[in-house]
């Protein structure tokens, strides 16, 4: 291998590429966690979000549709969701676990006849750069749109949460929901907006995987990314910006411990294979220190049901 | 414009209780009008009605004879009726302005000119732009009712506001409530203390039961009718005990108390020495926040301190955990009922158990006995007259001072030689806080010693023996409780120095 730096130019571009999902999902469960709704179905969210953009593009075979299709399915079953913890008041942890069983279930079936069916190439935006400017070149450009959106939305999530008046409801209502309700603001259809993001985040990050990354269908292809950017958003104490390292990094160590094993290493490839989720925790842990800043981020409501006094 | 408030016929009845039960009421504006009566006496349905947070099921609310429907908070917003809660209805983790911005429908910038005409003109201190968790209790009620005032309102109603200030904040907050009055803003003032009712309002309505028992004018007043029409019987008066001899031995000697903490929402603790007499109740007063929690914690044994010495009984207990200093004859009664002296969702004697120590034998070879707890906790039940014989029932459905009684009872049944607590009749009504004050004199009758941590200045001066002041996380000097005035108090508490 030699380590030219227009190879570490296209290694930095596939590592972006690889957090992608991570970015979108992250993101998306960040502003619902933000409102204090714990949603644990981003897996199950995702994997529909998968299947449900590939069979639009394999039976419409237009990716606009098959994109935004993917975003409405995990809106569909962000609804699920929320009308059991919002309108029911079910536990939140129970409901999201259930989502996720639910969602790999739902999506092997429906997935069945997908299986094997070539994806369809994704346009990439500014491919001719991509190939003229060396080092810069793979990592900026020849990227497709989702990746670009994906890479604003945690600054996009941060000026909405710091900065609007909307975002400033939203972590009122995480931070009380029953103040926020005795001032007057709607706590549940809040919430359930939060929740229906969410879904749509994570529907489009698995509209990601099956279309863009590795086009094609695969049984349980998010393998575990909803997890993981459930653990990002902890781990970076609900910060879209941390969000955003932690999933790099994530994605990062993920491909060089794959380019480490290919050389043969003498590492142990268990140690290897463990490694991005170690060292995601650690770099998470280190940057988010500062206890004071925590408790301002943390979401005090998470998780906890609340009901309106009649 | 003068504003006049009228309620009409209002009933509010939840499963198993009448919270309002056909309440008729009537309010003119440039007076400061009292609603008094014991907790569950249906006063703060009444006024959750008034700010749309409940509905009623039947009655009605005139202002200025317009008749309101108040079927939620915006409905009382509009109607410029404000509300500044017992429990702050703030939200902790957004800045001041924060808080005050999230229901303007001015911009940022006006909405701060405004804000800060208010700070001047009321003479209120308060930096705009740091995060409400790091106010103070006072500091945090101004938030409220500079939120309130911002949308110019013809009512304001305060539910129990003094329960978390000190003298000088309740003199503060009672200076300004006479300045909303005279500029015709209606107040409806909510409590259950009865000498705030006698100095700050005009005319009192006492509740009881749901329904309003007596309206009149409080010159007419005096304490003793206050209270035996808010608890509908007399009540008997508690003596403060006399001052025990000086020659008993040392039972508790606490040296070098240091704490130091990273958390910049934990107070650090500077050299505390003291110590305690046998059958003797030191009072700790002090605005809460002042070290109090670390104070209970070490003293509990929650957190163990390095290069500490806590003497107890001749014995170095410094290093024990709770569970051990417990069988060494203390016990704790924390300040928060539900979260940290009882599990809500566990049976009375599921909760019971909790405290097992060792000659309890609640435990068998790894086996709950339940047979044994269950009888041990029908003993506590009658012992401390907890208003429920069943003990099968979820400790959240006893009301505050029910569930006090309880943990007293569990702590004291053990027949502790110490026994610290912190708050312990914080939110309760006339009744139950004479009931603890009681068993707090009788257990120091019996030569036991008691820590007594509490930001209710009254109490420590009926109950203490000797008073100190916590500020800042320091210890002023001890004091013999007949030299302490509620004056001299309330100037150390707020961080000044007397004589």
């Amino acid at each position: 291998m030699i380590l030219d730096i227009s190879f570490i130019g296209i290694l930095i571009g596939s590592i972006m590429a690889s957090s992608v999902p991570l970015i979108l999902a992250a993101s998306g469960e960040l502003i619902t966690e933000r409102s204090g709704v714990l949603n644990l179905g981003v897996e199950g969210m995702m994997i529909i979000g998968a299947i449900s953009g590939f069979a639009l593009m394999v039976i419409t075979d237009n990716l606009f549709i098959a994109i935004v299709g993917s975003m409405l399915s995990g809106v569909i079953i962000s609804l699920i969701f929320g009308f059991l913890t919002q309108s029911l008041l079910t536990n939140h942890v129970a409901t999201g676990l259930a989502l996720t069983i639910f969602g790999i279930g739902l999506s092997a079936m429906l997935g069945k006849s997908f299986v094997g069916i070539p994806g369809k190439e994704f346009p990439i935006l500014f491919s001719s750069l991509k190939e003229s400017i060396p080092f810069f070149g793979p990592i900026l450009f020849g990227h497709s749109i989702v990746l670009y959106f994906a890479f604003a939305l945690p600054f996009l999530t941060n000026y909405f949460l710091k900065k609007t008046k909307l975002g400033l409801v939203v972590r009122a209502v995480g931070d009380s929901p029953v103040s926020a309700s005795n001032q007057g603001i709607n706590v549940i259809l809040v919430r359930y907006c939060c929740i229906l993001y969410g879904g749509a985040m994570c529907g489009l990050a698995g509209a990601y995987l099956s279309l863009i990354y590795t086009p094609q269908w695969i049984e349980n292809m998010t393998a575990g990314r909803g997890w993981i950017a459930l653990a990002l958003v902890v781990f970076a104490t609900w910060s879209p910006i941390k969000v955003l390292i932690g999933a790099l990094i994530f994605g990062g160590i993920t491909i060089l411990q794959l380019h480490m094993q290919a050389i043969g290493f003498r590492i142990p490839v268990q140690f290897l294979s463990a490694l991005p989720y170690l060292m995601t925790i650690i770099v998470l842990v280190v940057i988010s220190r500062d206890s004071r800043k925590i408790k301002l981020n943390t979401p005090t409501s998470l998780g906890r049901i609340f009901y309106k006094e009649k | 414009m003068a504003t006049d408030l009228r309620i009409s016929n209002i009933s509010k009845i939840y499963p198993g209780c009448i919270a309002n039960d056909n309440v008729s009421l009537q309010f003119k504006s440039g007076k400061i009008y009292a609603l008094l009566g014991e907790n569950g006496a249906g006063k703060s349905t009444l006024v959750k009605i008034l700010s749309g947070v409940v509905s009623p099921d039947n009655g009605e609310v005139f202002l200025n004879e317009k008749n309101l429907k108040l079927s939620s908070p915006l409905d009382a917003k509009k109607n410029k009726i404000g509300m500044v809660f017992q429990h702050f209805n703030l939200f902790e983790t957004l800045s001041v302005f924060e808080n005050l911005s999230i229901d303007a429908t001015e911009d940022n910038e006006s909405l701060r000119v405004r804000v800060n005409e208010i700070l001047k003109k009321y003479n209120f201190s308060i930096d705009l732009d740091v995060p409400v968790l790091n106010l103070s209790a006072g500091q945090k009620q101004k938030v409220e009712i500079i939120r309130c005032l911002l949308r110019s309102p013809k009512v304001l109603i305060m539910d129990e506001p003094t329960s978390v200030l000190t003298e000088q904040e309740t003199e503060e907050l009672f200076i300004s409530l006479k300045k909303f009055c005279d500029e015709g803003i209606l107040i409806i003032y909510i409590t259950h203390k009865l000498k705030e009712v006698l100095s700050l309002c005009d005319e009192v309505a006492v509740m009881r039961k749901g329904k309003v028992v007596s309206v009149s004018q409080t010159q007419n007043e005096r304490v003793e009718t206050l209270a035996n029409k808010m608890v509908g019987q007399k009540l008997a008066k508690i003596k403060k005990k006399i001052n025990i001899s000086k020659n008993k031995d040392e039972i508790f000697k606490v040296k070098h108390l240091n704490f130091y903490s990273d958390d910049p929402f934990e107070t650090n603790l500077v050299n505390l020495n003291f110590s305690l007499k046998k059958g003797e109740c030191l009072g700790i007063a002090g605005i809460s926040g002042n070290g109090q929690n670390e104070l209970f914690q070490i003293l509990s044994g929650e957190i163990i301190t390095p290069n500490t010495s806590i003497i107890f009984r001749n014995k170095e207990i410094a290093k024990l955990n709770p569970k051990q200093r417990r069988e060494y004859l203390m016990a704790f009664s924390p300040e928060d009922r539900i979260s940290q002296a009882a599990v809500p969702e566990l049976k009375i004697y599921e909760n019971v158990a909790l405290n097992n120590f060792k000659s309890s034998n609640f435990f068998e070879k790894g086996l709950v006995n339940e047979k044994k707890i269950k009888e041990h906790s029908k003993k506590i039940l009658s012992d401390f007259s907890v208003n429920t014989d069943n003990v099968e029932l979820k400790s959240q459905f006893l009301s505050g001072g029910n569930l006090q009684k309880l943990i007293l009872g569990r702590e004291l049944i053990t027949a502790p030689e110490l026994l610290i607590c912190y708050n312990p009749t914080w939110g309760l009504d006339v009744g139950a806080i004479n009931y603890i004050h009681e068993t707090l004199i009788k257990i120091n009758n019996q030569e036991k010693s008691t820590i007594l941590i509490s930001t209710d200045t009254e109490e420590l001066l009926k109950l203490s023996d000797r008073i100190a002041v916590i500020y800042k996380g320091k210890l002023s000097k001890i004091m013999p409780s007949e030299e302490v005035t509620p004056e001299k108090l309330g100037v150390l508490m707020g961080g000044g120095s007397i004589d």
